[in-house]
C-alpha cells in the first residue's frame, strides 16, 4: 500500500542539506572558537553565558581557523544553490501548501503536544504532516535565511555595510548568526529523534520516495518510543509455524 | 511447507528499512569520524576553486564609495587592542643599529622614493575612526592617523597596470600583497598614529599599513617596504592558508 511521498529532487536536496548542515555547522563552530565571544574588544557582551568558553573540538570541523574557513565559505555555495533548488521546487510544484503556516495551526499543534503528553488518547487528524512537524519544517527555510543574511551581514562587513547595520552591526549579526544556527541544530535534532522515535518508517522514503500510509504514526496512533510496530501486525494472529 | 510467505515478505521489508536505516547510521558515523580533521585531502581542489570565485565575486562586490563606520556608541579598544608580531620578541626598529628608518617605496613606479618618518608625517594626514576586522572573529574600535596610501601612490606614479601592492615588513619575513583596489581605498592608510598617540612598538611603529577594507592579519606592521607590482605575492599568512583577499 506504498504511495508516492518524496519527489526526487525533495529527496536529493534533502540529503544534500544534510552533509552540507553538518559541514557548515562543524566549520562555522571551528571558526567561532577562534574567538568564542561576541564582545567588541574593551566592552562586555550581554547576550552570551558562555563567552570566552570554546565549543568541543569534537563538534568542529575544519581542524584549523583558516582550513574551517575553506570549508565554510565554499559550502556556503552548495547550501545556497541546494536551498534555493529545494525553495524554487515546493513553489512550483505546490508542496508548499502542506508546509506554510495556516490558521488552525497553533490548535493542532496544542493537541499534538497534548496527545505526545499523554492528556489526549487519540493522535489528532493531520494531513502529510502533523502541525508541529508543519512548523518545524517551515521555520527551516526561515531561519536558513536568517542564517544566509546574517553570514553575508559577518563576511562583508564594510562592502555590505547596510545589510550588517540591519542586523545590528557586526557584533549584533555575528550573535544572530549564531543564534540562527542553534536553532538549525535543535530543529534537526528533534527531527531526527522524532524519525527514529515516532516515524521510523518515513526514513526509507527519504530515499525511495515511497511510504506506507498505514503505517503512519495517525495511522499506529504513535507517540515516541508508543506503538512503533503497525497496528495490523496485532489485529492478525502469528500465522502457523509448522 | 515450513515458511510462510507472507511472514517472510513482511520480515523482506523490515530488513530493508533496517539496511536503509544501518545505511544512514554509517554515513552519520563517517562524518563524526571526520570530525576535528581537516576533512578529505581530496577536497581540496574543490576548496581552491571556490576561494578563486569567492576572490572574484569580491573583487567584483568591492567598491571605492563603501566606506567602513564605527556603531553609535561603541567603545574604543585602547589597550585590550591585542600587540601581534611573528618574530620571537616586540620587534623595535634601531636606529643605531640599522641607520635611520626609511619607508622604501618601489616597483611599478614613475619615481621611487624613500620617505623618513618625518616626510611621512609631512604628507597629507587623515585620523580615521574605524573598526579592526580579525579573521578570529572579533572587532576593535581604534582611531588610526597617517597619510592615505592614495596620496603616496600619486607622490610616487605609480603606474596603472600595477594592479597589486605587496606591503612588507621588518617583522621577521611578514609580508602580505594587495589588489590595488583595496590598498587605494580611502580609508587605507600608512597609520603612524594611534588613539592621538605616536604607534608604539607593541601595534606596529614606526609605520604600519592601516583598513579596515582587509582582515587584521593583511594589514602589515612594521612597515619598510611598498611595492606596486603586476602580480601578487602572496603574504605571510596567505602562504599558510588563510585567505589571499581577506577583504571584508
Amino acid at each position: 500500500m506504498e504511495t508516492k511521498r518524496h519527489h526526487w529532487i525533495v529527496r536529493v536536496t534533502h540529503w544534500v542539506n544534510v552533509v552540507a548542515i553538518i559541514i557548515m555547522v562543524g566549520s562555522g563552530l571551528r571558526i567561532f572558537n577562534a574567538y568564542p565571544a561576541f564582545a567588541r574588544k574593551g566592552e562586555m557582551f550581554c547576550c552570551y553565558p558562555f563567552e570566552h568558553k570554546p565549543i568541543p573540538d569534537w563538534l568542529t570541523f575544519g581542524g584549523w581557523l583558516g582550513g574551517a574557513r575553506h570549508w565554510h565559505f565554499a559550502m556556503m555555495w552548495v547550501l545556497v544553490v541546494n536551498g534555493l533548488v529545494y525553495l524554487a521546487f515546493v513553489y512550483l510544484h505546490g508542496e508548499w501548501r502542506d508546509l506554510v503556516p495556516r490558521k488552525g495551526d497553533i490548535r493542532d499543534s496544542w493537541q499534538m503536544v497534548k496527545f505526545y503528553a499523554f492528556k489526549r488518547k487519540d493522535h489528532p487528524r493531520q494531513g502529510k504532516h502533523n502541525a508541529l512537524q508543519k512548523t518545524a519544517y517551515f521555520l527551516m527555510p526561515v531561519f536558513g535565511l536568517l542564517l544566509v543574511l546574517t553570514g553575508i551581514a559577518i563576511w562583508k562587513p564594510v562592502q555590505l555595510s547596510w545589510l550588517t547595520a540591519l542586523f545590528g552591526g557586526y557584533v549584533w549579526a555575528r550573535y544572530w548568526h549564531f543564534v540562527a544556527m542553534v536553532v538549525i541544530v535543535v530543529l534537526s535534532v528533534v527531527h531526527v529523534f522524532m524519525v527514529f522515535a515516532v516515524d521510523p518508517y518515513s526514513l526509507p522514503s527519504m530515499f525511495t520516495g515511497n511510504y506506507d500510509e498505514t503505517l503512519s504514526p495517525e495511522a499506529r496512533n504513535a507517540r515516541p518510543f508508543y506503538h512503533l510496530l503497525p497496528r495490523r501486525a496485532r489485529a492478525t494472529p502469528p500465522p502457523e509455524v509448522m | 511447507m515450513s515458511i510462510d510467505r507472507r511472514k517472510f515478505v513482511t520480515i523482506g521489508g523490515i530488513d530493508r528499512r533496517e539496511f536503509l536505516s544501518w545505511g544512514g547510521g554509517l554515513v552519520s558515523a563517517a562524518f563524526l569520524a571526520a570530525c576535528d580533521s581537516r576533512g578529505p585531502r581530496a577536497a581540496d581542489k574543490l576548496l581552491n576553486y571556490a576561494e578563486r570565485k569567492n576572490r572574484g565575486l569580491e573583487t567584483a562586490l568591492f567598491r571605492h564609495t563603501s566606506m567602513d563606520k564605527v556603531q553609535r556608541g561603541a567603545y574604543e579598544a585602547g589597550n585590550k587592542l591585542p600587540s601581534y608580531f611573528v618574530s620571537p620578541t616586540v620587534p623595535v626598529w634601531d636606529d643605531s643599529v640599522r641607520g635611520k628608518w626609511k619607508l622604501d617605496i618601489s616597483g611599478m613606479v614613475d619615481r621611487p622614493m624613500q620617505l623618513t618618518l618625518e616626510e611621512l608625517q609631512l604628507m597629507p594626514s587623515v585620523s580615521n575612526r574605524v573598526n579592526h576586522y580579525c579573521v578570529e572573529g572579533w572587532t576593535a574600535v581604534e582611531t588610526w592617523t597617517g597619510c592615505p596610501m592614495i596620496e603616496i601612490a600619486n607622490l610616487v606614479g605609480a603606474s596603472r597596470d600595477a594592479k597589486f601592492v605587496d606591503f612588507q615588513s621588518f617583522d621577521d619575513d611578514y609580508h602580505e600583497s594587495w589588489d590595488i583596489e583595496s590598498a587605494l581605498h580611502r580609508q587605507t592608510v600608512i597609520a603612524y598614529g594611534l588613539d592621538g598617540k605616536m604607534l608604539e612598538p607593541a601595534h606596529g611603529a614606526p609605520a604600519r599599513v592601516y583598513s579596515p577594507v582587509k582582515l587584521g592579519y593583511k594589514n602589515t606592521k612594521y612597515l619598510t617596504k611598498i611595492v606596486f607590482m603586476p602580480v601578487m605575492n602572496g603574504g605571510y599568512w596567505s602562504d599558510q592558508g588563510y585567505e589571499w583577499y581577506g577583504g571584508v
